[in-house]
């Protein structure tokens, strides 16, 4: 059996003002507890599903460059535990604060071949408004190393609609990475999560209340920048360069297929979002198993202190019903560009995704929200800034 | 029981003045009610939780008491309470019209206020004996001279016969119990072999017996083996019951005339027994009713939907079960568009309509829309037939009419000098015309305004409460209909009208109005899919025009492993809002749209 791996690392030197995931400043000290901890978790999987075929793993936090070299002793565990397929994807998220010269060829020696660098901005005062660790010349020099360290495929994120960001700011971050032509971009538009200390500086009017037209105005010029620049947007945040120019911006793959653009897609979020299985390790880590999914304790210390005992260390488990399955792998299919097409339905559920969803499809292809053309659906290019909009529809009452 | 000996009277103030209390006490030291059953029920006579609440009486009462005075006798003293709200003003005219006195309570921090008046001047026209009683003399801020002097100078009375009392300690309440004996006469022309008349004052619904019709009877005797009949509705019904209220009810052989006391009709609804109504014998019917009979009619209409479609049967029943205590609620079930079933209702004014929509959310658990109240209109068409409409919506084509006449208060408000400018614009803006203008004292004065009741239902007693700090009280009563030049503004949303959202306006207001209104139906509806033109029409003429621009971007920007299911609960709690909303054509419409026009005054 095929799976993707997921390993979460929850620790941060700092927490980010926007971020709401499960992750802590100030825990480094429980580092190697944590690490023996993700080992434990591991041999308990391999114990449950036998000896699985390993495609992706993707190493994701928090910080996980702040494991160090250590992160080469995860990844031994891994292929220990399980069979680590021959051209496996290994993603490694890294901060550009946290690298050098040493840890990257470490990991690149571990076997990691997927560097993911949170960048966020070229501009210095949004990398202080998001409470960022780095600088963008530090993001410069992270992307020489990590080349120079032989990284030949290498993701960086980006954000946009932040408060006070204008287009020409968003032009020029995009420029400036665009320079360092990486394989590979995420662009987030920022979401003001409630907790978090942007959303109460907003709140509190210290920052502004960013304009949702013009994050759109934002996420248009992007698309049409990328586009220009070689990038083929398979996904509603991710652009991957081709192995040929896109004609338009939200082109269908050529080969219908998103592995048709070139390698440099993700190859491990793609199993997110064709909703197949995948199993989560670490703090919060999320799992989805033959109809289930479960996550883990949240706090550091509750999933290191169950693993010491040989404690599964599941917090909640949910069952999915399959008309729930169905509409999930509607609301996660149609995040791609290639979108969910019958024959993947009808091998999958054994039923037409044309009768499952005749009356909704006419709806939104009226709305001018989503193509189907018989035997693929896909958000329009319309569609892909108002994917809430089609997603709600497809789910169950 | 010898009528010498009855006194039957009223406690008469302004809201908050202390009249509960003072007749909790009056209770007490009467030993009608033992002083420890106050301590669980503040106020004996407000039975309501809401009346408690809200601090006022919403229905009358009435209580007989047993009080041995100077002279060494013991009198019967029935205490009849009024409400405390204009909306109520029929009721509290009939409640007085079954007294001989009245207790009128001033607070000695706060002075003669606008519903003292207007309660004062409704028991001179019942030609009753006031007995005036200032109230709180406790309080640190009492200034019982200037009060004294105030009251005295209002009746026309030496300074000596207002008896300054403290209902909450106690102080000097049997010198009003004193006053009652010797100044409110007996009743009169007690003439007990004539046929029966009883005044119906109040009455309540009881599942048991009944409606119970609270009644001071005038001439004649009632028992329980009496056929009844009830003069204006003509409902002939056997009694289950005569008694009188201690304050539980207690069965008595027969009331005589003079007395107050209850009778349980056997009715099935309050409409067959109405208050002011006259109660005879069905074998031996009085040849006139008693004076003063009229069939109360709303004023004030809005439309309650449920916030559900499936709730609409809930809706009913409950309506329903509320109007077998409340014969003033009127409702008819009623489609709209856009709010789908629901029922429109009327009320006596915003007070009454806030009781009634309390009340069914609150005892009976209903989640409502309610829109914006409006009243109603005569309208005169061109063919001379006149009709009375109850919703804006409803106003014919202007082509086929001649004329619209809408209802005019007069209102009486009296403010600190220092507020008279703020509470000057707030009625300018009013379309209020100011009559008069009295100085009560250096400090305070009573303005006496026409408006129309249009431009009271929105907001007026909040704004005139908000711009005076509270200081300044108002009362109204109707006064006439009168014809002006009133238009309807509809309401179109993506070209459709929605008659839920129709207004009728003064032509010169359309503009000013219409616009502001479509401005803020703008801030409450939520982009859609496309573009949604809002506009306002009079007589086919758009007179104004703003656009809901399209939603162009809602989408989760990061959706991986982690968060699928938290991303799908958000989705499915968005699609459980858009569901809450109201569907219009293809647009989706928050609740809160509908209430755009009680915002009208903000601005």
């Amino acid at each position: 059996m095929d799976v993707a791996l997921y390993i979460h690392v929850p620790f941060c030197l700092r927490r980010c003002t926007y971020c709401d995931f499960n992750t802590y400043a100030g825990l480094l000290d429980l580092r190697l507890a944590y690490i023996a901890a993700l080992e434990r978790e591991l041999s308990l999987l391999a114990a449950r599903h036998g000896r699985l075929r390993i495609t992706t793993v993707y190493c994701g936090g928090g910080t996980p460059s702040l494991l160090g070299e250590a992160v080469a002793d995860v990844l031994r565990t891994v292929q220990a535990q399980f069979t680590l397929a021959d051209a496996a994807e290994i993603t490694l998220e890294a901060n550009p604060g946290t690298v050098d010269a040493t840890l990257l060829g470490a990991w690149r020696a571990a076997g990691v071949n997927r560097l993911s660098l949170g960048v966020q901005s070229a501009c210095a005062n949004e990398l202080a408004l998001l409470g960022r660790i780095h600088t963008w010349k530090e993001v410069v020099e992270a992307v020489t190393l990590a080349r120079r360290a032989g990284f030949d495929n290498l993701s960086l994120d980006l954000m946009f609609g932040l408060p006070g960001q204008t287009l020409a700011h968003w032009e020029h971050t995009l420029a400036q990475v665009l320079a360092l032509a990486p394989e590979h971009l995420s662009l987030y538009a920022l979401t003001l999560e409630e907790g978090t200390t942007l959303a109460a500086q907003v709140a509190a009017g210290v920052a502004p209340l960013p304009d949702p037209d013009l994050a759109a105005d934002m996420y248009e010029a992007a698309s049409d920048i990328l586009c220009a620049a070689g990038f083929w947007q398979y996904e509603i945040s991710n652009w991957a360069r081709g192995l040929s120019m896109p004609l338009t911006i939200w082109s269908l793959p050529p080969g219908g297929q998103t592995e048709s653009i070139g390698p440099w897609a993700s190859r491990h979020n793609l199993a997110y979002w064709r909703n197949q299985s995948w199993l989560g390790v670490g703090a919060g880590a999320h799992s989805s198993w033959g109809g289930r999914r479960w996550h883990n304790l949240l706090h550091p210390d509750a999933y290191i202190h169950l693993l010491e005992r040989g404690e599964w260390p599941v917090a909640e488990e949910e069952h999915i019903p399959p008309a729930l399955v169905q509409g999930e792998t509607m609301m996660l299919g149609l995040r791609l560009a290639e979108g969910v097409t019958a024959a993947d339905f009808r091998e999958r559920f054994g039923a037409e995704l044309a009768e499952v969803y005749a009356p909704i499809i006419a709806r939104l292809m009226e709305a001018g929200l989503l193509e189907w053309d018989g035997g693929r659906a896909r958000l329009s290019v319309r569609g892909r800034l108002l994917g809430n909009q089609v997603f709600a529809t497809f789910l169950p009452e | 029981m010898d009528s010498r000996y009855i006194r039957n009277f009223s406690i008469i103030a302004h809201i908050d003045h202390g009249k509960s209390t003072l007749a909790d006490r009056l209770l007490e030291v009467t030993g009608t009610v033992e002083s420890r059953k106050f301590s669980s029920q503040s106020q004996l006579l407000d039975s309501m939780a809401l009346e408690q609440e809200k601090g006022v009486t919403i229905k009358a009462s009435a209580v007989q008491m047993h009080w041995k005075a100077a002279d060494g006798m013991t009198y019967e003293l029935n205490l009849i309470d009024t409400p405390g709200h204009v909306d109520f003003a029929y009721e509290v005219s009939r409640a007085l019209a079954a007294c001989e006195g009245a207790v009128l309570v001033v607070d000695a921090t706060q002075g003669v206020e606008a519903q003292t008046l207007a309660n004062l001047y409704l028991a001179l026209e019942n030609d009753l004996e006031i007995v005036p009683v200032i109230n709180k003399i406790d309080l640190a801020t009492a200034d019982v001279p200037r009060v004294t002097h105030e009251v005295a100078e209002l009746l026309g009375m030496p300074q000596e016969d207002v008896i300054a009392v403290s209902a909450k300690e106690g102080t000097n309440v049997e010198a009003i119990l004193q006053a009652v004996v010797d100044h409110v006469p007996p009743p009169s022309g007690a003439d007990e072999a004539a046929p029966l008349r009883a005044l119906i004052f109040d009455s309540h619904y009881d599942s048991y017996k009944g409606v119970i019709a609270y009644v001071r009877l005038q001439e004649g005797r009632v028992t329980r083996d009496t056929p009844l009949l009830m003069m204006a509705t003509d409902a002939k019904t056997e009694p289950v019951e005569v008694g009188v209220f201690t304050p539980d009810m207690q069965p008595v052989e027969q009331l005589c005339a003079g007395e107050v006391g209850y009778i349980a009709t056997g009715l099935k609804t309050v409409r067959e027994a109405h208050v002011g109504d006259t109660v005879t014998e069905a074998r031996r019917p009085a040849s006139e009713p008693l004076p003063g009979y009229r069939a109360v009619k709303p004023m004030v209409f809005a439309s309650l939907y449920p916030s559900e479609a499936d709730d609409y049967a809930n809706l009913r029943d409950a309506l329903e079960k509320l109007q077998l205590n409340d014969a003033s609620l009127t409702y008819i079930p009623e489609t709209s568009q856009a709010l789908q079933f629901g029922f429109r209702c009327g009320f006596l004014g915003l007070f009454h309509m806030d009781i009634v929509q309390e009340r069914l959310e609150r005892e009976y658990n209903q989640d409502l829309v309610v829109t914006a109240p409006s009243v109603a209109y005569q309208v005169v068409l061109t063919n001379g037939e006149e009709i009375e409409i109850h919703r804006p919506a409803d106003l014919p084509d202007p082509s086929t009419i001649q004329e619209v006449r809408e209802p005019w208060m007069k209102v009486q408000v009296i403010t600190p000098t220092e507020y008279l400018g703020a509470v000057m614009e707030i009625f300018r803006r009013k379309r209020a015309n100011l009559l008069m203008t009295e100085t009560l004292d250096n400090l305070r004065v009573l303005l006496t305004f026409e408006t129309p009741l249009a431009e009271m239902v929105i907001d007026l007693h909040d704004r005139l409460k908000s711009a005076t700090r509270g200081y300044a009280s108002m009362d109204y009563a109707f006064d006439s209909y009168r014809p002006d030049d009133l238009v309807k503004v509809d309401v179109l949303v993506n070209k459709d009208s929605v008659d839920a959202l129709a207004i009728i306006v003064h032509r010169d207001m359309a503009y000013d109005k219409g616009s502001l209104l479509i401005r803020k139906m703008k801030e409450a509806i939520p982009r859609q899919l496309f573009e949604v033109p809002i506009q306002a029409v009079v007589g086919g003429k758009v007179i104004a025009r703003v656009n809901v621009q399209a939603l162009r971007k809602d989408v989760l920007a990061k959706c991986y492993g982690g968060d699928i299911t938290r991303k799908r609960k958000l989705l499915e709690k968005q699609k459980a809002g858009k569901k809450r909303m109201k569907q219009l054509g293809n647009v989706i419409i928050p609740q809160e749209a509908f209430l755009a026009m009680l915002r009208l005054d903000e601005d």
